[in-house]
């Protein structure tokens, strides 16, 4: 059976090699990521978060007030800290909160996102270089790779793309003049 | 390594794991009992309690980090003697039933109304998203706008 | 106070009702099953706990202060303070000099039933103000004899006896006793001279509830306390069938883990670690059957289960048989719905060598107690129960294994030992409300009334199954009381009526949940109602009023019909965008009608305003009386709106509040009016009538909204 299996294999490899498709550009790497659930459930164009797998509006009417951090009384801090729990599967990164209004993600297409993303007007004011350092340093972006386990100690699902791959794509789709593409 | 911090405006410190929530903390090692456990998931809000002044779920807060900083329980907010406006609101409304969630409820209001002293109605079922399963939530509105008329 | 022996005891009579008179004989034919069953409907409940003893239940302090021992528990439903208002106006002491604390079973001041069904006040209103005028005289016969003056010559006022130009307090009065004497039962009170029954009082729960006292069973501590935690199962009928403890064994703070044959626990130095260690403890469980939502709707339809008819008049079957002309019929469903008290089940017990301590939210202190002395293999007297305060009860604390659990740890570590459930577990290990199937068939006649209706039940078990009630009493009532209640058809005016209760055994625990299965029976029952008011084109108040008679129930049920349309101002139409619904139904013998005010909002169904009018009978309590109809309009508006447990891949969801949908406080009614009527001087049950009609109210009004029947819980516009 083995020595079957041994013989078998160069064809096995060869065959994967043929079938393998070209490596996706980087835009498509970094986008994968950004349009992952991790990252989308903040990024709401309403004004409540949305959690889960399934992307539900965030339980208990949580709003996102008016500096995007909740209500006076229901402030993201209220149940999230700076890192993850695994007690209450509470996720946790510093500076919880959502994302601006002005960076809602929701229903956007891939090409819409990345040109809000690189709009100063509404990202803050960011240059490409800082866009790029915010997405391959800022703990809450990459919190999206390290997302703990839920309430019931389930792991949370993490972006199809690794962190380095994300994070050398985002370099690289930047430093190739961070186009967009017409799709 | 202990952790140091203010409760009820006496220093208290604990040796607890630095992951321990810190609703454990309080209640199991320095005795107070008014915060109380309900779902340990930070949904329910009876573990509400104040950390420098804003509402935080104790259940989903790890001690580490709450070294240095100033905690407020429904023990510290008001005493028999000298109940806190939404305390004596709560009183004169009588709006506890089994009474379990209410100082979870207490808490979050009292934060609420230092940032919105005159709340509206929509302030009120945005800010205060705890559960009440007797279903006080009526008395608790009228004891709301009360604890507001008290603290001016 | 010492505990002097009494000279004489004397029996208080104990009114026949379920449990006593009612069931004696073996009356196994169906007619008699019915008549039972109608009594079960309109039956004063009973006490069945000792009333012999005034100075068990009130304890006389030095400083003046009454400490009464209440038998039944305090779990938000205000008893502690009618109780301490009755206990007041006949002890002739101020309402503040009373403390109500939970009677420990050592006192033996014990109630053999429950804290539930909204029965406390009802069964001890006659003799507990017996009690309290006895105890009242025996204080004014010892100060008769301290003072060395006649006992017809002094008389009590707020807590001090005077008369002969000599007065002394109730406190000083009992300090000197040795020896009580218990005299006859004396003349009771004139109502016209109430003092507090009647009145609105605030609860004397309040100061230590807005103070964050530790009262719960959650707070108690004993020395030397350890945190006990037990493995629960997920999955549904799953019973364990090996394990492996050697990773939780080697874990921080761990004393012990405890191998049974129905459960494995940890006990360890903190609640984190007992927790931590038992997510290490791997278990085999056996499965049953694979269940699915899909198998348990099939299960619960009417016509699976076991049939008993419960209520029959005229030819109801007949005249409705399938394919009978005009005939009329809809289906209702209602899903599995948890009980989500906030305080988790717990159990603190000390396994010592000739006595257990407990203390824990319980509303079954004595099966409690019975069911720990079984299992510890020692004498119910040695065990002894100290009730704390319930977090919440609505029948979830009327089952507690958990007191076994926690009894069985201590013992293995020497130690006290506290153990609770997690939210998870309550949610998965719950004693459910059944889902249930309601069938309603019904016939009009040409002028547009009734000529024939009938209510099939289907439901999961309530009381069959439950302690509360031994076997041999399920046997003879047959059909299940939990179960069908409120199922009753209660407009005696129609010619012909028939209700028949299906029971379905399910694989997971459904037992009692406030009010039991008047949330869903009168929800089918009265949506029904207004399904063929329209039919016979009648307004829905007066097609009711229609059918209704001139007995003692229906005129009550009348009464509150047309008071609770004259309040509302109950219109047929929409106004704008709103729309009132009715319904109505008499439980407990209090006759409770609700008008909920309705619109919908992005698709949702909003209640903004809610008319409750109500005749429990006397009220004792007004205030405490509206505060259960606004409870009770809010938990019934949060099951029919947004609760329900989901059976996935044999395993009920969710497991966390939020994801099992509640009402908060954005959902709750801005207006809650409540009107009281009083048409009986006995008060009845209050605690769960109000929940009956919310359901049909709200569907009610979404149908003038929205012209669409809506005959699923929960409730979709």
């Amino acid at each position: 059976m083995t020595r079957h299996l041994l013989v078998l294999l160069p064809f096995i490899a060869l065959i994967t090699l043929a079938t393998e498709p070209p490596p996706p550009a980087p835009f498509d790497t970094m986008m994968e990521v950004l349009t992952h659930k991790r990252c989308m459930n903040c990024h709401p164009s309403g004004d409540k978060p949305r959690q889960g797998e399934d992307s539900h509006l965030h339980n208990f009417n949580v709003q996102r007030g008016p500096a995007n951090h909740g209500v006076v009384a229901v402030q993201c801090g209220s149940c999230h800290q700076s890192e993850n729990n695994s007690y209450s599967g509470v996720p946790g990164a510093p500076h919880w909160a959502l994302a601006p209004k002005t960076m809602a993600w929701e229903g956007l297409s891939r090409a819409e996102i990345a040109r809000m993303m690189l709009d100063p007007e509404k990202n803050g004011g960011k240059s490409l270089e800082e866009i790029v350092t915010h997405m391959t340093e800022d703990e809450l972006v990459l919190w999206a790779f390290e997302p703990g386990v839920d309430g019931e100690g389930q792991p949370r699902e993490k972006p199809p793309v690794s962190e380095a791959d994300f994070k050398a794509a985002v370099i690289a789709w930047a430093e190739a003049g961070a186009v967009i593409p017409d799709k | 390594m202990p952790t140091n911090f203010n409760l009820n405006g006496q220093q208290a410190t604990t040796e607890a794991d630095p992951n321990s929530p810190l609703l454990w903390v309080i209640r199991d090692e320095l005795g107070l009992k008014g915060t109380k456990f309900g779902c340990g998931k930070a949904a329910c809000g009876a573990c509400t309690l104040h950390v420098d002044g804003k509402a935080v779920r104790s259940c989903s807060y790890p001690v580490k980090f709450i070294e240095g900083k100033e905690v407020t329980t429904i023990e510290g907010l008001g005493t028999p003697d000298n109940l806190h406006p939404v305390q004596q609101a709560w009183k004169e409304e009588i709006v506890p039933q089994c009474g379990y969630c209410q100082p979870g409820f207490m808490m979050a209001t009292a934060a609420m109304l230092k940032e919105i002293p005159e709340p509206t109605d929509e302030d009120i079922d945005n800010n205060i998203v705890n559960v009440c399963r007797c279903g006080t939530y009526y008395r608790m509105r009228k004891a709301i706008h009360r604890a507001s008329q008290l603290s001016k | 106070m010492s505990k002097p022996k009494s000279k004489s005891r004397r029996k208080f009579l104990i009114k026949a009702g379920i449990g006593t008179g009612l069931l004696f004989g073996t009356v196994y034919c169906i007619p008699i099953r019915r008549k039972i069953a109608e009594q079960v409907n309109v039956a004063e409940s009973p006490y069945l706990g000792s009333t012999d003893d005034p100075k068990i239940w009130f304890e006389v302090t030095p400083d003046n202060q009454i400490i009464f021992h209440s038998p039944k528990m305090e779990m938000g439903q205000g008893v502690f303070t009618g109780l301490a208002q009755i206990a007041a106006d006949e002890l002739e002491i101020g309402i503040e000099q009373i403390k109500v604390v939970h009677a420990s079973t050592e006192l033996g001041n014990i109630d053999p039933f429950a804290t539930g069904g909204s029965t406390s006040i009802n069964s001890l209103w006659q003799p507990l103000r017996e009690l309290a005028a006895t105890m009242r005289v025996m204080l004014i016969n010892a100060a008769a004899d301290q003072l060395g003056v006649a006992a017809s010559g002094l008389s009590a006022l707020n807590g001090v006896i005077s008369g002969s130009g000599k007065s002394i307090t109730y406190g000083e009065v009992a300090a000197a006793v040795t020896e009580w004497e218990v005299p006859d039962t004396p003349e009771l009170k004139d109502p016209k001279t109430y003092k507090y029954i009647g009145k609105p009082t605030p609860r004397v729960d309040l100061m230590d509830k807005v103070t964050g006292a530790p009262i719960y069973g959650m707070d108690a501590e004993m020395p030397g306390m350890l945190y006990g935690s037990v493995v629960r199962p997920s999955g549904l009928d799953s019973k364990f069938t090996a394990v492996d403890t050697t990773l939780a064994e080697g874990m921080p703070g761990v004393v012990k883990v405890i191998v049974e044959d129905d459960f494995v626990g940890v006990v360890a130095d903190s609640y984190v670690n007992a927790e931590n260690a038992k997510q290490k403890i791997k278990v085999t469980w056996e499965l049953n059957k694979k269940w699915d939502d899909f198998d348990v709707e099939e299960a619960i339809k009417v016509g699976k289960g076991h049939p008993i008819e419960i209520q029959k008049e005229g030819s109801a079957e007949k005249l409705l048989e399938d394919g009978a002309e005009g005939l009329i019929q809809s289906e209702y469903f209602s899903p599995i719905g948890a009980h989500a008290q906030i305080e988790p089940n717990g159990c603190l017990a000390f396994v010592e060598e000739d006595k257990i301590t407990i203390k824990m939210s319980t509303q079954v202190a004595e099966i409690t107690r019975k069911e720990v002395a079984k299992r510890m293999g020692m004498d119910k007297d040695e065990v002894i129960i100290k009730p704390t305060f319930l977090g919440g009860g609505f029948g979830r604390r009327l089952h507690t294994p958990n007191a076994i659990q926690a009894a069985v740890m201590s013992k293995a570590v020497g130690k006290p030992v506290k153990c609770f459930f997690t939210r998870k577990e309550e949610f998965q290990n719950d004693s459910f409300r059944p889902p249930t199937h309601n069938v309603l068939k019904g016939k009009l006649t040409a002028d547009g009334k009734i000529e024939a209706i009938s209510h099939d039940i289907s439901s999961g078990d309530v009381m069959h199954g439950s302690p509360l009630l031994p076997g041999i009493l399920q046997k003879i009532i047959g059909a299940d009381l939990g179960a069908w209640r409120g199922g009753m058809i209660q407009y005696h005016g129609i010619p012909n009526y028939r209700a028949v209760s299906w029971r379905v055994k399910l694989p997971f625990a459904t037992s009692w949940w406030r009010s039991l299965g008047l949330l869903a029976n009168t929800f089918a029952i009265e949506s029904f109602m207004d399904e063929l008011a329209e039919k016979a084109g009648k307004d829905p108040v007066s097609f009711r009023l229609d059918h209704l008679t001139e007995t003692k129930a229906d005129i009550r049920l009348a009464k509150v019909i047309a008071k609770a349309a004259e309040v509302a101002g109950y219109r047929n139409e929409a106004t704008g965008d709103r729309a009132m619904g009715f319904a109505c139904s008499t439980d407990v013998n209090t006759p409770c009608a609700h008008v909920a005010e309705v619109s919908i909002v992005d698709g949702e169904i909003k209640v903004h305003k809610v008319t409750c009018v109500m005749d429990p009978g006397l009220v004792i309590n007004p205030d405490q009386v509206r505060a259960q109809c606004e409870g009770s309009i809010i938990m019934g508006m949060s099951a029919v709106l947004y609760e329900k447990m989901n059976v996935k891949n044999n395993a009920l969801y969710p497991v966390i509040y939020g994801a099992y949908e509640m009402a908060l406080m954005k959902d709750a009614p801005k207006e809650i009016n409540v009107v009281l009527l009083e048409n009986s001087d006995y008060p009845g049950g209050v605690g769960e009538p109000p929940l009956g009609p919310i359901g049909a109210a709200i569907a009610n009004a979404v149908y003038r909204l929205t012209g669409k029947r809506v005959r699923r819980i929960p409730l979709r516009a």
